[in-house]
């Protein structure tokens, strides 16, 4: 049983990998099917009210999904990393595995790669799943620029899981380190309000696949979030193993 | 081994430790004694690396590697098997041998629970669990903080056995409130107040020293002459009946007991069933110290 055994079987026992994969593949396949439909279920459910929407467009199955995805996905995955990186949530455990290992990065390294690839996995699965119900019920989409928004949300999914860890590294519950998590990444694109900045910041990035794939940006708008993303990232990452470190118990 | 010197930790304005000098031998089986909030936690913790103190040095002549920490009340995560837990303790220790594993199981008792999840789990089963998974890794210092709290006397007894099969290859720390259980496997003592140390030695040293000057004798009948008879001597200072049929009587100097308590007796002609040096034990020793 290796530390990065103990990680895969956190995910597989209590099911978050399970829960991860369930709920980006259900949100992956509702997207288009609410992009689809959404004028029918509107006249259904709408009673007297008359809504005009424009006829879908293969885009809008996958920004359904997206835009779901950065909401809920997020929430659940931010839970789920909370789980693992929050290595003092237990005491006695943290007792146990903080007097046997050499250093705190190596306590740290496992959980962090872990939660981040199945987050990513989550994510892919359920991306791979609104691409083929956008093809069935609304077309194509460019695939290039689709691939090239699905990596930079991956770049995004990767420093909320370092934001994770570096709040876990301070705070110490489960519950704690969500709630500040969440108040944090619904921050960041109110400060994004302010364009200068905004263009620069992680969130920015959370725009990428739909604006990519509608030709609304080149994908070089995005470069200096991803290069500010990934500084930013490694930077927490440091700091959470500084912090882990530093913590006494 | 472990050598502590002017060891001090505040939390803002308390003081847990306060210029604590401790000095376990290699091979030793020490025994941290005190009242709860005498800073016995705060002293296995910072031996453990878990709290840095906040004067004085704490020198360990072992490696991380070959240190093993158990908690009072060991918790693992509830998902994993009673197997994983002492596998997972024994890659990280370094030990490469899976039958290590079992063997450390069975001495602990959990053989037939091996598979089973840990979720489960009595107290008593965990704290059986933290010390199998405390001993396979073979650890030179084991620091065991009430390794045997949450156990039924049966379990306490083998925890107490397995302490005593450490002592000579393994040096052993152990917090306790249960000071039989320190008289019984400890051969040095440390006796914790208000975080400073108030003794340290061994047992017989401090059982020793504290030694009183005083006999109890057991009549079969004719307590209160034997008492009258006693208390007239020049060389008793004391006499008491504590329990009926039992006289205490504490003597100016235990020579001048050990030649005269028995002819005294006789002349008395008290039927006396039995004498002997009354016996401290580590408990009064510990009160006296401590308040």
């Amino acid at each position: 049983m290796t530390l990065w055994r103990l990680e895969w079987v956190r995910l597989v026992r209590s099911r978050r990998l399970l829960a991860l994969l369930g709920v980006y593949l259900f949100l992956g396949l509702l997207g288009p099917v609410t992009a689809r439909y959404m004028g029918e279920i509107l006249e259904r459910f709408g009673g007297d009210v008359v809504v005009v929407l424009p006829d879908p467009v293969p885009a809008d199955g996958i920004s359904q999904f997206t835009a779901n995805a950065h909401q809920i996905g997020l929430l659940v995955g931010v839970v789920a990393a909370a789980g693992a990186l929050v290595i003092d949530a237990i005491p006695e455990m943290s007792v146990f595995l903080r007097t046997r290992v050499r250093s705190v990065p190596r306590l740290l390294t496992p959980r962090l790669v872990v939660s981040f690839a199945a987050i990513a996995t989550a994510f892919l699965v359920g991306m791979l799943g609104a691409w083929y119900e956008t093809v069935v019920l609304l077309g194509s989409v460019d695939i290039g620029r689709l691939m090239l928004g699905t990596l930079l949300t991956l770049v995004y999914l990767g420093f909320v899981v370092a934001l994770v860890a570096v709040l876990a590294s301070r705070l110490a519950t489960v519950l704690a380190t969500v709630a500040t998590t969440i108040v944090t990444l619904l921050v960041l694109p109110i400060v994004g309000l302010f364009d200068v900045v905004g263009r620069r910041l992680p969130s920015h990035l959370l725009g990428a696949t739909d604006a990519l794939i509608r030709n609304a940006e080149p994908p070089a708008e995005y470069l200096a979030a991803a290069l500010v993303t990934v500084a930013t990232s490694a930077a927490l990452v440091w700091l959470a193993a500084r912090w882990a470190a530093q913590r006494e118990l | 081994m472990i050598r502590v010197r002017g060891l001090t930790k505040r939390y803002g304005e308390q003081t847990a430790l306060d210029a604590v000098d401790l000095t376990v031998p290699a091979g030793s089986v020490y025994g941290l004694v005190g009242p709860n909030g005498a800073g016995k936690t705060t002293l296995l913790s910072i031996l453990a690396g878990l709290r840095r103190p906040t004067a004085g040095t704490v020198v360990i002549d072992v490696g991380v590697g070959a240190r093993a920490v158990l908690p009072d009340a060991p918790r693992f995560d509830k998902w994993l098997t009673a197997r994983e837990v002492v596998a997972l303790s024994a890659h990280l220790g370094d030990v490469g041998d899976p039958e290590r594993i079992d063997a450390v199981l069975y001495q602990a008792g959990l053989a037939e629970a091996a598979d089973r999840r840990v979720g489960g789990f009595s107290r008593g089963m965990l704290q059986r669990l933290g010390i199998a998974a405390t001993l396979v890794t073979g650890p030179r210092l084991v620091i065991l903080d009430e390794p045997a709290a949450a156990l039924d006397p049966a379990g306490r007894r083998e925890v107490l056995d397995v302490v005593e099969r450490m002592r000579g290859s393994s040096t052993v720390l152990f917090s306790s409130h249960i000071l039989g259980d320190v008289q019984a496997v400890c051969d040095t003592v440390g006796i914790l107040d208000q975080g400073r140390l108030r003794f340290e030695g061994p047992v017989a040293a401090l059982l020793g020293g504290a030694t009183r000057s005083a006999y109890l004798v057991r009549v079969r009948d004719g307590d209160d002459v034997v008492r009258s008879s006693l208390a007239a001597l020049d060389w008793v200072s004391t006499v008491e009946i504590p329990a009926e049929h039992l006289i205490r009587l504490e003597v100016t100097s235990l020579a001048a007991a050990e030649r005269n308590l028995v002819a005294a007796l006789a002349a008395i002609g008290a039927p006396v069933v039995s004498i002997e040096p009354e016996q401290v034990s580590l408990e009064q020793v510990f009160l006296e110290l401590t308040t």
